[in-house]
Parts: C-alpha cells; sequence; structure tokens
C-alpha cells in the first residue's frame, strides 16, 4: 500500500532539539561574533563541554542561561 | 609517528583543503595575536597616553550597557577601547569593547581598576587566555574535518602542523626567535 503525502507529513518524527552547538553556531544564534563567544568561555559565564577529539560544545541551557542574564 | 618525516602527497592535500577551509580562522587569529602583542609591546606609551586623557578629562562620553559613563581615552582594537572616569574614590579605568549588532551596539565593560597600567595588562592576560581558547578549539575543529574527509587515514602530521602555527602566532618568544633567525633587527 502507498503512503500519501499527508501521511507522510503525519507521521514524521519531530525535529530533534540538539543539546549543545559549537562556538559558531552559538555565535550565530546569539547574533555575535565568535570571538565574543570565547570571550564569555574565558570569563566563566558560559560553561563548555568538549567533544571527543576537544571541540568546544556550548550547551543550549548555557545560551538560555546568557540570554536571560546579560544579553537582555 | 615521526614528524621529522615528510608528508605524504594527501597529507599534503589535506594540508591545502583544511587550509582553505579554515582561511578566515586562521587569518582572524593571526590579526589578533599581532594585535595584542602590539597593545603588550606599546604598554607604558598608551598607559601614559590614557593617564595624560584623563587628567584632562578628554573623550567623548561612552554609556555601557550596565549604564555607567565613561569618557574614551585611547583605541587598543577595532572593538576595544581604555576609557577613564572620575568616582568618588578617584580616577577608574577600563577597557571597553563595543560591539556593533544588529540590535544596536553592545557596550560592555571587559576591565576595570584604578590603575590604568594594571588595567591594561589585565586585558591582555585575558585576551591571550581567549586566543588559547580559540587556538585549541580551532586545532580540534581542524582534525575532525579531516577525519571526515579522510577516514582511516592518519593526518596527526597535518593537525600538528596547525597547531605549531597557531602556538607560534600566539606566542612572543617564538616570534622574537623568528626574526633573529631571520637576520631581522629588534
Amino acid at each position: 500500500m502507498e503512503t500519501s503525502p499527508e501521511n507522510e507529513i503525519q507521521t514524521a518524527k519531530p525535529p530533534i532539539e540538539r543539546l549543545a552547538y559549537p562556538v559558531q553556531e552559538a555565535a550565530d544564534m546569539l547574533g555575535v561574533h565568535y570571538f565574543s563567544i570565547y570571550r564569555q568561555i574565558q570569563r566563566g559565564k558560559l560553561k563548555t563541554c568538549r567533544a571527543l577529539r576537544g571541540k568546544l560544545l556550548v550547551p543550549r541551557t548555557e545560551l538560555i542561561k546568557l540570554l536571560q542574564t546579560d544579553l537582555s | 609517528m615521526n614528524y621529522y618525516e615528510r608528508p605524504t602527497p594527501l597529507q599534503e592535500q589535506a594540508y591545502t583543503e583544511a587550509r582553505q577551509q579554515f582561511a578566515e580562522h586562521l587569518n582572524q587569529f593571526k590579526a589578533n595575536c599581532d594585535a595584542i602583542r602590539h597593545i603588550e609591546s606599546n604598554l607604558p606609551v598608551t598607559t601614559n597616553d590614557v593617564s595624560r586623557a584623563a587628567l584632562q578629562s578628554s573623550g567623548r562620553i561612552i554609556q555601557t550597557d550596565d549604564g555607567a559613563q565613561w569618557q574614551h581615552a585611547v583605541d587598543l582594537t577595532k572593538i576595544t577601547s581604555v576609557c577613564h572616569r572620575r568616582t568618588a574614590a578617584g580616577l577608574e579605568f577600563a577597557v571597553v569593547e563595543c560591539l556593533p549588532l544588529k540590535s544596536g551596539d553592545m557596550k560592555e565593560v571587559l576591565n576595570r581598576g584604578q590603575d590604568a597600567g594594571e588595567v591594561l595588562q589585565t586585558f591582555a592576560r585575558d585576551q591571550r587566555q581567549v586566543l588559547n581558547f580559540w587556538k585549541n578549539d580551532v586545532t580540534a575543529q581542524i582534525r575532525e574535518y579531516l577525519e571526515e574527509k579522510h577516514p582511516h587515514q592518519n593526518m596527526d602530521i597535518v593537525v600538528e602542523s596547525f597547531d605549531i602555527k597557531l602556538a607560534r602566532d600566539l606566542s612572543c618568544r617564538e616570534k622574537l626567535a623568528q626574526n633573529h633567525i631571520h637576520g631581522v633587527r629588534i
């Protein structure tokens, strides 16, 4: 039985909400230059975690926290 | 792996690819390192200029996001400047960053204090730490990029060469040593 486009839409999975973002993406989301993100990390205002190869990842929760404090 | 070995043609190709891919980061990083080195080498002169501006109480007014008003003294980089203001406790100095955003300029005090020289030194030290975060992150991004682009190939020598390049950009001593090697009078 063929699936109609309507059914495909209904059964499509919701997009997965990412838990963390690389520095460039975090900067894009906040509308700032990536250097500012590194500065916030250095100042302890953004906590980060590291991916397997050491790449910095900014948790989504940290971005929200920053928006609610400094950037609001 | 012996890093004194010559890179293979594939590693040389990977180096070129990564250099192109991360050109913006590599260029910006070097420019920022040069800027901080310039600030460090001109610290006494800048401190004098700032102190003179503070005594004359000259400079345009800058209002930072915390509501405080400062007077501009000296530009450090395109987006940072040293400012001063009079308080009940005496003169106060600050490094202020002005970020042009779509929603309007963001003006933030990066560090402040009553000694202009100390304020500048703290700024330079913090800036180096920021650059160090940047350096390690870019190196990790290059490693990730190369692993995705050339899976199952050993690209350690390529990553290492970028790491050395960035460390050299950041280091004052390396720069001085390099200048000596090339016979540059410093």
